[in-house]
């Protein structure tokens, strides 16, 4: 700080230049690459999706294998069947996935990231349809650059219109895991969607078509906020893609099979390729970055000219931190992959995995809420009883049709007057108004505990035994 | 374009989170209108709630935006827009 009171307006230089992060960036046109790394990345692509769009559509027992029915407030998922009273396991199922995360994170850098995310996965699909209407990355760049053309105007229309098509199909099917994907499909032909599914499938249909087409690594590098946070589950000893400046520097053209030593070189040939393929536009040799989502583009990329120039592989490659100080091989990498951050994540998130299940294995597949009539607290009737007035709620968890039997005990002489059975069908649930009648001599005046019993009579190790309270005045 | 995203994004994501804790744990048929019980469809509901949530959540974030605009964007003499 100055003494001297400022008196015109200086020029401040802004802390961070926001506009110039979004506006003056260029279009990445990412080189196109093969190799192991391109093979298992396609793998993912390939199994996500033939889930995505596929497992929509799979039946099972009469019904969608997995639907997630907001109007019914259930979900779907195979034999299970949850309700809103379940949405312990669905808490229980994002800690696991947290937990995985931050696992996979701190042992092998981004591999979300890099293989497994939607945003990445869409836009390697949007890129492959770019790449197969308009040529490989130079002839992308020229099309860019080349005034608007009869060539140019079919091109674009054809591209565009592929990832429409594609688009609305995400749609399509992003809004058939909510609501039933056959009806979804039959209404969408005799034009009978009802507005809100339609709104939600341009919805779904414009994000994927943003995000993958024209944003790509605008998303990672400014609107995810796992890349924001994902720096601080490294560690020295997690697997991130690494230059081994080392082994590259000083970089430099040559010719084929010149011995970097007898030019008093590095092994980098500069040859720029590792740039071209990378989605995110930045160059791997000037460090991890945390633009970098881990594709391993790159890897491939310069794999393949270091076998070009007869060079071993790996001058890119997955390492650790210590791993390149140390010169370390895939021995010692491997063996420092047991370290105190990893056991812990690991027993916790196995903990949580074994009650997660063993809570499925044993979810109650009858459930009953009592509720007493609030209106009519007790009243005598004929014959000198008493009689309290209840409304059970029962809920049919399982997959097939209940008839249950109603039972009540707890006093001396207590019955029920209404209905003694109840029936429910699968996955269904029903409230029923039950009187229960004691004598007024079995219990004591005001509060007495009583319990309802709910049986199927198809199997009697179906039942619930539920507390409530039989008032006497 | 950042400035619209930096508004419109978080907002978004926080709605998502907040439409789903609020609707596993209210019924869109236990809500109340004015005095009425929603006639909606819940579909519907669920829809308006979303977007509800959204532009509040918005509204938030063009606040943070705001008040995070530094000097030199205050500061700006009268009339000598850039
Ligand atoms: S691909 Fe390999 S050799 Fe070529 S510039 Fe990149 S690091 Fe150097
Ligand atoms: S630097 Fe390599 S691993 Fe990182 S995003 Fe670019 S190509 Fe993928």
């Amino acid at each position: 700080m100055t003494s001297k009171p400022q008196v015109a307006p200086i020029e401040f230089k802004p802390k961070f230049d926001e506009e110039s992060l979004y506006e003056v960036h260029k279009k990445v046109h990412p080189r196109a690459v093969s190799g192991i790394f391109a093979t298992w990345r396609w793998a993912l692509v390939w199994i996500t999706q033939l889930i995505f769009y596929g497992v929509c559509w799979l039946p099972w027992n009469g019904r969608q294998a997995v639907l997630f029915d907001l109007v019914e407030r259930k979900f779907y998922i195979f034999g299970l069947v949850f309700w809103p009273q379940d949405v312990f396991f669905l808490a229980i199922l994002l800690i696991i996935s947290a937990y995985s995360l931050f696992l996979f994170t701190a042992v092998g850098g981004r591999l979300w990231c890099g293989y497994a995310c939607p945003q990445t996965v869409y836009t390697e699909i949007f890129t492959w349809i770019e790449q197969k209407i308009e040529g490989e990355r130079n002839a992308r760049i020229k099309l860019d650059a080349a005034p608007m053309s009869a060539r140019k105007f079919r091109l674009r229309a054809a591209k565009y219109g592929a990832w429409t098509v594609l688009s609305l199909w995400t749609g399509f099917t992003f809004v058939g895991y909510f609501t039933p994907i056959q009806t979804l499909w039959t209404s969408t032909w005799s034009f009978a969607l009802g507005p809100w599914e339609t709104f939600w499938m341009f919805f779904y249909g414009a994000f994927t078509y943003l995000f993958a087409g024209h944003m790509r690594e605008q998303v990672c590098k400014h609107m995810c906020p796992y890349a924001r946070f994902q720096g601080v589950m490294f560690d020295p000893d997690t697997l991130t893609i690494t230059y081994d400046t080392e082994r590259g520097e000083p970089r430099g053209a040559r010719k084929k099979g010149v011995d970097p030593k007898a030019i008093a070189k590095g092994e980098c040939v500069d040859c720029g390729i590792c740039v071209q393929v990378c989605p995110t536009g930045i160059d791997i040799r000037d460090g991890l970055q945390y633009e970098c989502i881990g594709c391993a583009a790159c890897i491939d990329a310069c794999d393949q000219v270091m076998d070009k120039m007869d060079y071993p592989k790996g001058l890119i490659r997955y390492s650790t931190e210590h791993a390149i100080e140390e010169h370390w091989g895939w021995r010692e990498i491997l063996g420092h992959i047991v370290r105190p951050r990893v056991v812990i994540y690991s027993v916790v998130l196995g903990a949580i995995c074994v009650a997660f299940v063993w809570g499925i294995a044993t979810k109650p597949v009858l459930r009953v809420d009592v509720i007493r009539d609030r209106a009519t607290l007790a009243r005598e009737v004929e014959g000198g009883l008493i009689e309290n007035v209840y409304r059970l709620h029962v809920i049919n968890v399982s997959e097939t049709g209940h008839r249950y039997s109603i039972g009540v005990s707890g006093l001396q002489g207590i019955d029920l007057a209404s209905e003694r059975t109840i029936e429910v069908p699968a996955a269904g649930a029903k409230s029923i108004s039950v009187q229960v009648r004691v004598p007024p001599e079995s219990g004591k005046k005001g509060s007495n505990q009583i319990y309802f019993d709910v049986k199927s009579l198809a199997d009697e190790k179906i039942s619930v035994h539920e507390k409530a309270s039989f008032l006497l005045p | 374009m950042l400035k619209v995203l930096l508004v419109l994004w978080p907002s978004f994501v926080v709605a998502g989170i907040a439409e789903g804790v609020f609707f596993t744990v209210i019924d869109p048929r236990e809500l109340y209108l004015f005095g009425e019980p929603v006639h909606f469809s819940r579909l519907a509901t669920y829809s308006i709630g979303f977007l509800g949530f959204w532009i509040v959540c918005a509204a938030s974030s063009l606040m943070t935006w705001f008040l995070m605009l530094g000097p030199s964007d205050l500061n700006r003499p009268r009339g000598r827009q850039e």
